[in-house]
């Protein structure tokens, strides 16, 4: 047995940022991963915007970014596209095996403890109530002992879900993909989104790594029954630019695009990141919400090491400064996502066809009245599925 | 019986665990296990599947 002031499972950017931050508040903190190799296997597309650490100073090394990126390309069904070159859409495209890494290591340079290979089993209780975790290091059951449990599980999310959080993932509310990072794919240092029935209820992704490394993904609607790499292969075979491109690696996982999780906290227990469905409803993308919400948890979580309450009530001021943060947003977006999986491909076409790059700047960032009401002027047929946006 | 997990195509993305009503499902990095006792083969994880790796046991019937 091993004591802590807090155990978090999870060594992705919302464990490794957690610890970070509640080890340089004093707090003694292990962070376990079933994973030998922390940051791998990726499950991500490894897009991330430029404003991802939220104004604070967190100095990435050159290494664990492949390329910068100065806008985002979106395809229609017939190959229209809109360029957008705002500061939302500027970012970089990261290796996330290096990212993860670093992440890890700067929160053993704070004082966190790192375990990889260390898989957690279950919950463990005393008197009923949490009181750590049970897992398996190297092997060897042991129990790591500690008033706050942090699930950064991810999408699994079992721990979580043995607390009570309703992170069970639904089909209706996931997304699933397949990815493969490839060479030989001529890139612009723009992302490059493709909407329509090649990707049924989702998008294809090509993401450049490098002038001519990309990673090229598909998500498909979990509900959509489609068989994402079955689609993704097509969409390449009948793209004259993948023609020579050939697969360095193959990534896949299937990630939220619903609403955050109900409630965040129990007593003595915390979700952060994807584990608490802290996702985008649009793009799938976590790794900024995720280390946001990983701040305000630890810096909550410091103050309830302090008065020495780990209470769901006193948890709970986490959920309240996240959810201020970022719950309207995310509402508007899941909005957006449920009347883009509508679309059709002719209305795809049309839409891409009849706006601007300011007006696509507006829909994305919530704003959806102005590009409804001039899409609907134009294609009548429109207002059944855009009426939700206008609400 | 319970659903099965072809390690061929599997590419350890959990997806099937996420999905899992019943936590049925264990990724231990480089393997699926599967609780027979909890799993229902209710199928979720075969559709959420992106490699397709899993599938539910052909019923016999008579």
């Amino acid at each position: 047995m091993e004591e802590y002031d807090a155990v978090v499972v999870g060594a992705g950017p919302a464990g490794t940022t957690f610890a970070a931050e509640a080890a340089s508040r004093g707090m003694s903190v292990v962070v376990i991963d079933k994973k030998k190799e922390l940051g791998s296997p990726v499950r991500c597309g490894e897009g991330i915007g430029i404003d991802f650490s939220s104004g604070r100073k967190l100095e990435l090394p050159r290494s664990c970014i492949a390329s910068d990126i100065e806008g985002a390309l979106m395809f229609s069904p017939n190959g229209k596209s809109i360029k957008l070159t705002t500061p939302q859409t500027k970012g970089h495209v990261l290796e996330r095996k290096i990212f993860d890494k670093f992440l890890a290591m700067e929160a053993g340079r704070k004082g966190a403890h790192i375990l990889p290979r260390t898989m957690a089993t279950g919950l463990l209780k005393e008197n009923g109530k949490i009181a750590g975790v049970k897992a398996v290091s190297f092997g060897e059951e042991i129990e790591f002992k500690a008033p706050l449990v942090v699930s950064a599980e991810g999408m699994e999310a079992k721990l979580a879900r043995e607390a009570g959080i309703d992170a069970l993932a639904t089909l209706y509310d996931v997304d699933t993909c397949y990815e493969y990072e490839m060479v030989n794919v001529p890139c612009e240092p723009f992302i490059e989104i493709y909407f329509g029935s090649a990707a049924p209820r989702g998008y294809v992704w090509v993401f450049p790594k490098g002038k001519d490394v990309a990673n090229v993904g598909i998500g498909v609607g979990g509900s959509s029954g489609a068989d994402p790499k079955k689609c993704l292969d097509e969409w390449i075979a009948r793209n004259p630019r993948m023609k020579k491109a050939e697969i360095i690696e193959v990534k896949a996982g299937i990630i939220s695009v619903g609403a955050p999780v109900k409630k965040m906290v129990a007593d003595n227990f915390m979700a952060v990141g994807t584990s608490a469905h802290q996702v985008d409803p649009v793009h799938g993308g976590g790794i900024a919400l995720a280390m946001k919400a990983a701040r305000i948890a630890a810096e909550v979580a410091a103050k309830a090491h302090s008065a020495r309450d780990f209470s769901e009530k006193t948890l709970s001021a986490y959920e309240t400064q996240w959810r201020a943060a970022e719950s309207r947003k995310l509402e508007k977006r899941l909005l957006l996502r449920k009347v883009l999986e509508k679309l059709s491909d002719d209305d795809f076409n049309a839409v891409i066809g009849m706006i601007d790059s300011q007006d696509l700047e507006k829909l994305l960032s919530g704003d959806f009245k102005p590009i409804v009401t001039k899409v609907v002027a134009k294609r009548p047929s429109i207002l059944k599925v855009a009426t939700a946006l206008l609400g | 019986m319970a659903v099965r997990v072809d390690g061929s195509k599997c590419v350890y993305c959990a997806g099937c665990v996420s999905v899992c009503p019943f936590l049925a499902l264990t990724l231990n990095e480089v393997k699926i296990i599967v609780d027979e006792k909890k799993c229902t083969e209710c199928g979720t994880c075969v559709k959420a599947c992106p490699a397709k790796a899993l599938s539910l046991p052909k019923k016999i019937s008579g």
